[in-house]
């Protein structure tokens, strides 16, 4: 018999391989499409690993570092980018029938990750979700996130993180060269900040957060016979290597990363002419360029680049020539959508 | 009035397509291009409450669907959420240009931005199913209405 609909299962899974760590939620949105059964749930991963969003390319990632450092990699149904994960990170992931969530992303998410922010504020975390629904204190992110659907199903993951080890999250990535990977551990240690909150803290306040907010009594609970089923097939869909694989995807002609919501970073190169650029809120923060015929004028123009918009800093660079039109064409083939 | 003109009609704001099929639920649109070949893609307001898109993918060409099965999936703030297809059909095509800039739908959705094309199997059936000819604007301008009301779009 299933469980009347006004309660919110919660589940534990505790520490689990970093396997797990995401087929067991995501199974849980497979058996939610047949039981409606709105569900919370915490995991912790045993172990470091490397997981990519559900669009993204592996190409991203820097393969041969994983597997040198021992770390897995593997391909999540929810959005969001590359990320590395260990058991300094508790997850969590509200799931509920798609049906019983706004059918707007955004108030969606807003609705599902308010709770998450009660519950950092209830463990005494000065958290607060801003315009481009990230949890922040200050202007450092608290909280990585990632929504989907799942057949019938909605679930929002995020996580508490009691400590982060900036260097191996930039590691991970697979990046053009030193001067990138220098700047986005640079940002990362600027604006991605850990909270160290005792874990049953946040937990007893994220359950008692969401119950309230979806006026659902919680319950604690444990996984169906057919999740059991589902998380097995879903261990074998995960490391299978077309999965992994992803979606067909163009390649992008500059290397881009996301620190946070307005945070990014990219390099682009053609022809020996190269810009490594990082950009916060919309504006350039840092500008390494390249050009052989630059000459003696390229401080000069990477100066000339601080707090420039990039549509603005294509003029500014026109003021240096031929130069200054091929790093203008360079800095063009940055997607400004990579900081979304 | 020119042709191209006709085609569509303004609604505050908004430039509808005329021409297409509607399906009310998913703010997906089907053109019929020839019998074993419509085109879809989604409308204004489907787009617009969908976020900023930063990913689109589809399924393989050839893939089977019935209708209101997903035939790709579309990111947007991180959510990563079905498409659905209005009809049944066999999918037969897709916008590359779309791939590669998940942005086009915003520029241009009912032409440069449309999503795949599939060979319909119970067409005759389901297109009466979605909202057409004369039933369009005022559809749209009651969800534009609805929309507005509950804060999801700007006014």
């Amino acid at each position: 018999m299933s469980r009347p609909p006004e309660q919110l299962r919660v589940l534990d899974f505790g520490r689990v391989s970093p396997l797990r760590s995401q087929t067991l939620w995501h199974a849980v949105s497979y058996g939610l499409s047949a039981t409606r059964q709105p569900t919370l749930s915490f995991v912790r991963p045993d172990a470091p690993y490397v997981c990519v969003g559900y669009h993204r390319s592996m190409a991203e990632v820097d393969l041969a570092a994983c597997a040198a450092a021992g770390w897995p990699v593997y391909r999540r149904m929810v959005g969001g980018g590359p990320v590395w994960l260990d058991d300094g990170q508790l997850f969590f992931q509200i799931t509920l029938p798609a049906d019983a969530v706004s059918a707007f992303r955004t108030q969606a998410l807003r609705d599902l990750l308010t709770p998450a922010v009660t519950a950092f504020q209830a463990a005494g975390v000065d958290a607060v979700l801003d315009d481009a629904l990230e949890i922040v204190v200050g202007d450092r992110k608290i909280c990585g996130h990632g929504a989907g659907q799942i057949e019938d199903a909605v679930v929002v993951c995020g996580n508490l993180i009691q400590r982060f080890d900036h260097r191996a999250a930039t590691t991970a990535l697979r990046l053009p060269s030193q001067q990138l990977r220098e700047d986005v551990e640079r940002l990362m240690r600027r604006y991605v900040q850990a909270t160290p909150v005792q874990a049953p803290t946040f937990t007893q306040a994220a359950v008692t957060a969401y119950g309230q907010a979806l006026g659902l009594a919680p319950v604690e609970g444990e996984l169906t016979p057919f999740e059991r089923q589902v998380v097995d097939e879903l261990d074998a869909q995960f490391t299978d290597p077309d999965w992994l694989a992803g979606p067909a995807r163009a390649e992008r002609p500059a290397a881009q990363v996301k620190v946070r919501s307005g945070v990014w970073l990219f390099e682009a190169e053609r022809a020996g002419t190269r810009a490594v650029v990082s950009v916060v809120d919309g504006r350039i923060e840092r500008a390494r360029l390249i050009d052989p015929q630059l000459n003696g004028s390229t401080a000069a123009a990477e100066r000339a680049l601080l707090g420039q918009s990039l549509p603005a800093a294509g003029q500014v660079l026109a003021g240096y020539g031929p130069a200054g039109r091929r790093l203008s064409d360079v800095l063009a083939l940055a997607d400004r959508r990579g900081s979304l | 009035m020119s042709v191209e003109e006709a085609a569509y009609a303004e609604v505050d704001g908004y430039r509808v397509a005329v021409e297409r099929s509607y399906d009310p639920d998913t703010h997906v649109w089907a053109c019929v291009l020839a019998p074993d070949r419509v085109r879809i893609g989604m409308d204004p307001l489907g787009v617009e409450t969908s976020g900023t898109l930063a990913q689109l993918s589809f399924l393989p060409l050839g893939t089977p669907l019935r209708r209101g099965q997903s035939f790709g999936g579309l990111e947007a703030a991180k959510f990563v959420g079905p498409l659905t297809s209005p009809l049944t059909g066999v999918l037969t095509a897709c916008n590359e240009a779309v791939l590669n800039n998940p942005g086009l739908p915003e520029v241009d959705p009912y032409e440069e931005g449309w999503l795949v094309e599939l060979a319909p199997t119970a067409m005759d059936t389901e297109l009466a199913m979605l909202v057409s000819g004369s039933d369009i604007v005022p559809w749209f301008t009651q969800r534009l209405a609805d929309y507005r009301l509950k804060g999801v779009i700007a006014q």
